[in-house]
Formats: C-alpha cells, structure tokens, sequence
C-alpha cells in the first residue's frame, strides 16, 4: 500500500501540479479509494442507512407488538404486555376471518395468475410477426398503479355505469347491471380477478425469459420420440422452468401477502368482513383504530406466515428435484 | 416450441394469434376505457340509459377541470419531487454497494446479499407503523425527505440486487487495465465501470422511479397535509371529496400514468432483462 501510486510520479511532473492535485477533491478521493477502508467505504452508506430505515424500524416493530400503544387512548400508557396481543388473537373471530381470507386470496390469485402468465407467455414466446409487439402491451397493467387500476375496474364494474355489467346484459351472461362489491358472495371473486389482472404479466415476463433459455433441441428430440404437444409440455417445458417458476411464486406471494393496496382502494375489506385480509386488518387497526401494538403484532403474524411458507415451499421444491 | 405438420403448424398459429390477442385485448382494454372516460363530457359517462361506447363529443375539459381547480398540480410536484429523491439516494448509495458486492470479496458478502433479499419479506405495515412513529419524533412526517426515506427502504434493497446483476455481466478486465494505466479504484468505477453499465443503471433507475411515483401505502400513511400529499393519495381522497368524480378520476389517471409509459417505453429492452434476471437469480 504505497501512499502514491500515481505513474506521473517520478517523471518529473512539475511541483505545482503536485501541490494542486494535493487540494483536488476527486484526486483525494481516487488517491483515499486505494486504501483499505475501499470496500468498507462503498459499503458503508447503504448499510447505515437501510439499518436506520428497515433494521430499526423492524426490532422496534417487533417490540410494539408485546407493548400497549393506542393513540386513541393515551391513558393505557406504553407499557410492555408481553403476549398479551397474540393471546387476543386467538379469540378474535375477525383475526382468523383474515387470516382464511389471506390462504384463500393468496392462493387463487396466484394460481391465476401463474395459469394466465403460462398461457400467455407460450404463446408470445413463438417467432411470428406481431406477437413482439403485444409482449409488450400484456406488460402493462403490470406498472399501472393500483389506485388508477383499482378505479378503473371499479368504473368498468360500476352497478349503473359500468361497461363490463353492460357488455355481460347484451351478451346475455347477466339479467341486470350487478353490484359486484356489494354482494360478499361476488366482492371476493371479483376482487381476486382484478389482482390477477394487475399481477399475471410479472409470470408473463419470467416465464417469457424461462422459455427462452430452453434449447430447441430438447423438443426436437422428444417429437423424434413420438412425444405429443401437451407431453413436450409436461416433460421438458415445466421442467425447465421450474427454477423459474419456484422464484416468481415465491417473490409474488410475499407481494400478495404484504400489499393491502388494491383490496384497500376497491372494498376496504367489506362488505362485512367478506374481502378482509391480515394485511388490510393490519392497516385498518393501525391506521383508522390507531392500536399500533395490536396492528403491529398482527404484522408479526404475517411476517412468521411468510418465513414459514418461503421455508416450506423451498425444501419442497428441492426435495422434489433431487427425486 | 412447435414442431410437427405444415397443418398442425398452422392450426397452432392461428391458436396462438388467438391467445395473443385476447391477452393483448385483455390487458388494453380497460386502459383504452380509461383514457375515453377521460374525454367524455359528465353526461356522457353519468347516463341515465345505458352506457356510452363512442362518446357524442370528445372533450378535454376533464383535464382542464383537474388541472384549474383541483390541488392536482401541487400532488403532481409533490410526487415528482419525492420520485426524484428516492431515486438520487438510491442512485448513490445503490450504486457504490452493488459494485462493491459484485466485484469485491469479502467476509459477510453471502449474507448482506441474503440479508438485502429477506427485507422483500418484511410486511409494509410492519414498517409503516414504526417509521411512523420515528419519524413523528424526529420531524420527518410530512415532508418528501421522509418519504422518499421510507421508499428506499424496499427500494435500495432491489436497486442493489438489479445493479448488481448488470455490474456482474460487465467484465472486469476494463477496470483492470484502467488501474494498470493508474487510475485509482474509484477512477475505475467512474471512468470505466458507470459508462458501460449505463444502459442497466438507467433501466434500474426507471424501474425505481416508477414503484415511487405509483406508491400508495406508504404515502397514505406518512402523509397528511395537502404539500406533500403525492397523486395517489391525494386522487384517491378526491373520491370522497367530491363524490365518485369519474371524469377527473380518468383524466388524473391518464396523466399520472403517462410518464410510466413513457419512461418504460424508454428503456424497455434493458428492464426487462434486468427484471427477469433480477428475480431469477434472486
């Protein structure tokens, strides 16, 4: 670690420029980034910051969660309550509502989404002219925000203006205009389509990248065989794209466990209780009942939720492999 | 991947011109409402019989009205200006970590990369609750620092993993032979390294840009007065304001989601791949 690795050093550079680089900011720094903090300096700011703004804010998420705190009520104090929030969860009838609700919302979302997102990409994925094109446009809804898409399927599902209530009346699906979000045996399956809508173009696109990487050869081989369509699918296409399809399932059902924001913007959690969600009940405790230690230990739930799923879900799928 | 009689081929082509276009019609479709909502006069979308398809007049006074009387402008500055400082902290920061986690060894490398992919994990609320709170006591609720704080804490985490993936792809032999030349290790990465990996930082960064500006929950809930309110919010509460305003709802939501467009548009090749190979490797 020589203090000067400058190559103009020795050959006679004249002092001034010397002692002018010496004052030079960006010399300093390129001179300092050969030390041996290097690694430490470019490391240094993300750690510190995301340990402010995730770490932090995580212990002390999780310390909430065994304390009293509700805005509303100041007089409870914050005092430690141990368990106290978890045990009340064991008999509150709306908790295990949200939590059936997130399996059932979690699971058919995905399950769609992962069905339309394998559709789709199959057939995008072929060489004809155009389909490049669409590739594209199906990428859409996947970058619109859920307030503008939460709104406009409203608008489209509206019991008196809506378009879709129109279109199904003269097709003659539906006998009159319906009240989608009104009516908890609809709300529910309504609202889990929209979600498919907003979430398959992220399998679309992974499945798409999947496809590609699988060599043409492998199907060749398997029609010399004799194999037929849906047998090329089953034996070398979902094979191949397994890896694929373990990841985006994994990253999308944390997103679908994690995010209230479409069932927050289209029915709040009603009608009843009927499209209530942890997520959302996490929210509406914290954000409209202000019980933060009660929200804050129903995040905790979700969160042991998640680790046992993505746990789970792994050793399955490699156990799987492995046979 | 089709093989197999000139028949079967062309029966499969026209299966999959099918499906290609009921997804393409599928995922167009209500955005191509959306944007004839916006140009529709109240009559025409509120109707008494029926709804309209084509509408009588085609008008932009929807978005005149948004524009002229509502506090729209301000959300618009307001997002914009808290996108902006989401994504120079993530550009900064982001970028010094990803190219130390992607060319350096060192102990503890296995685990941040681990570590940065497990806050994906951590449920919003569980966040929101505590940030709220913090940033109450140090007084950064209600300001565009503390939000765009607040949205690079899942950001950061996802522009590194990204930015990591486009360092990696880019040999390092460039640098290499920069350094003999003697430039220094920071020289390298700026003169070298930033240059060509250019095209993977600008899809990064639009990427980033976009979840900011469509972000909702976090804003709802770090946000409460009308100057730092950004658009999503502040549309949605349009909602009660003014009682199911579908006109100024589908122009609001025209505009706010044409930079999207466009930006993705922009550098759609290169996100894409990043996206792809981001998730997957992840």
């Amino acid at each position: 670690m020589s203090a000067f690795q400058d190559s103009s050093q020795g050959q006679g550079m004249p002092r001034l420029a010397l002692i002018a680089d010496r004052y030079n900011p960006f010399y300093l720094l390129g001179h300092w980034s050969d030390g041996r903090f290097w690694v430490v300096a470019l490391l240094a700011p993300a750690v510190i910051l995301l340990a402010l703004i995730v770490l932090y804010p995580l212990f002390y998420g999780l310390s909430l969660s065994a304390h009293e705190m509700r805005l509303t009520r100041p007089e409870l104090g914050t005092g430690f309550v141990g368990p106290k929030h978890f045990v009340a969860m064991l008999s509150d009838d709306v908790f295990w509502l949200a939590v059936r609700n997130t399996f059932l919302w979690v699971g058919i979302a995905c399950v769609l989404e992962v069905g339309l997102g394998m559709i789709s990409a199959l057939a995008l994925n072929r060489a004809l002219p155009g389909l490049k094109v669409i590739a594209v446009l199906v990428l859409l809804p996947w970058f619109l925000p859920k307030v503008v898409a939460g709104n406009m399927w409203a608008l489209m599902l509206d019991p008196r203006l809506g378009v879709l209530n129109d279109i199904l009346v003269h097709l003659g699906i539906l006998a009159q205009y319906k009240a989608w979000f009104s009516d908890p045996a609809t709300a529910f399956g309504t609202a889990v389509v929209i979600e498919a809508w907003c979430g398959f173009p992220f399998f679309t696109l992974l499945f798409m990248a999947g496809l590609k990487g699988i060599p043409n050869e492998l199907y060749e081989a398997a029609s010399i065989d004799g194999a037929t369509p849906t047998q090329r699918f089953r034996f070398v296409t979902l094979p191949m794209l397994r890896n694929v399809m373990l990841v985006a399932v994994i990253l999308r059902v944390i997103s679908l466990v994690n995010s209230p924001d479409l069932l927050l913007i289209l029915t709040q959690g009603g009608p009843g209780h009927s499209t209530l969600v942890l997520s959302l009940y996490a929210f509406e405790t914290a954000y409209r009942g202000f019980d933060f230690g009660y929200g804050s230990a129903l995040a905790v739930v979700m969160l042991v939720i998640l680790m046992l799923f993505t746990f789970l879900y792994v050793r399955a799928s490699s156990v799987g492999r492995q046979a | 991947m089709i093989v197999g009689s000139a028949r079967e081929r062309r029966l499969w082509n026209v299966a999959t011109y099918a499906i290609a276009g009921f997804f393409g019609l599928t995922a167009l479709g209500p955005i191509v409402w959306l944007v004839l909502t916006s140009l529709k006069t109240e009559a025409d979308i509120v109707t008494a019989q029926g709804v309209v398809y084509w509408p009588s007049t085609l008008t932009l006074a929807n978005y005149r009205e948004l524009w002229d009387q509502t506090d729209f402008p301000t959300l618009f500055r307001n997002s914009l200006s808290a996108t902006t400082l989401t994504v120079a902290i993530c550009l900064v920061v982001g970028t010094l970590a990803a190219y130390a986690l992607s060319r350096e060894a060192f102990r503890g490398r296995q685990p941040l990369l681990m570590g940065l992919l497990a806050i994906r994990m951590f449920p919003a609320v569980m966040q929101i609750i505590p940030l709220f709170i913090i940033m109450k006591a140090i007084g950064l609720l209600d300001t565009k620092l503390g939000l765009a704080l607040a949205y690079a804490s899942f950001l950061l985490p996802m522009f590194i993993w990204l930015m990591k993936g486009f360092f990696d792809d880019l040999p390092g032999e460039l640098e290499e032979a920069a350094r003999i030349d003697g430039c220094s290790r920071l020289g390298a990465l700026w003169r070298i390294a930033l240059p060509v990996a250019r095209n993977g930082i600008l899809a990064t960064t639009v990427l980033i840009a976009i979840s900011a500006w469509n972000e909702f929950l976090f804003a709802l809930m770090l946000t409460t007065g009308a100057d730092t309110r950004t658009w999503p919010v502040g549309l949605q509460l349009m909602i009660g304001d003014f009682q199911l305003p579908w006109g100024l709802l589908a122009a609001g939501g025209v505009i706010s989601i044409i930079p999207v467009v466009v930006l993705f548009a922009f550098v759609q090749g290169s996100m894409v791949r990043g996206l792809t190979e981001g998730a997957t490797k992840g």
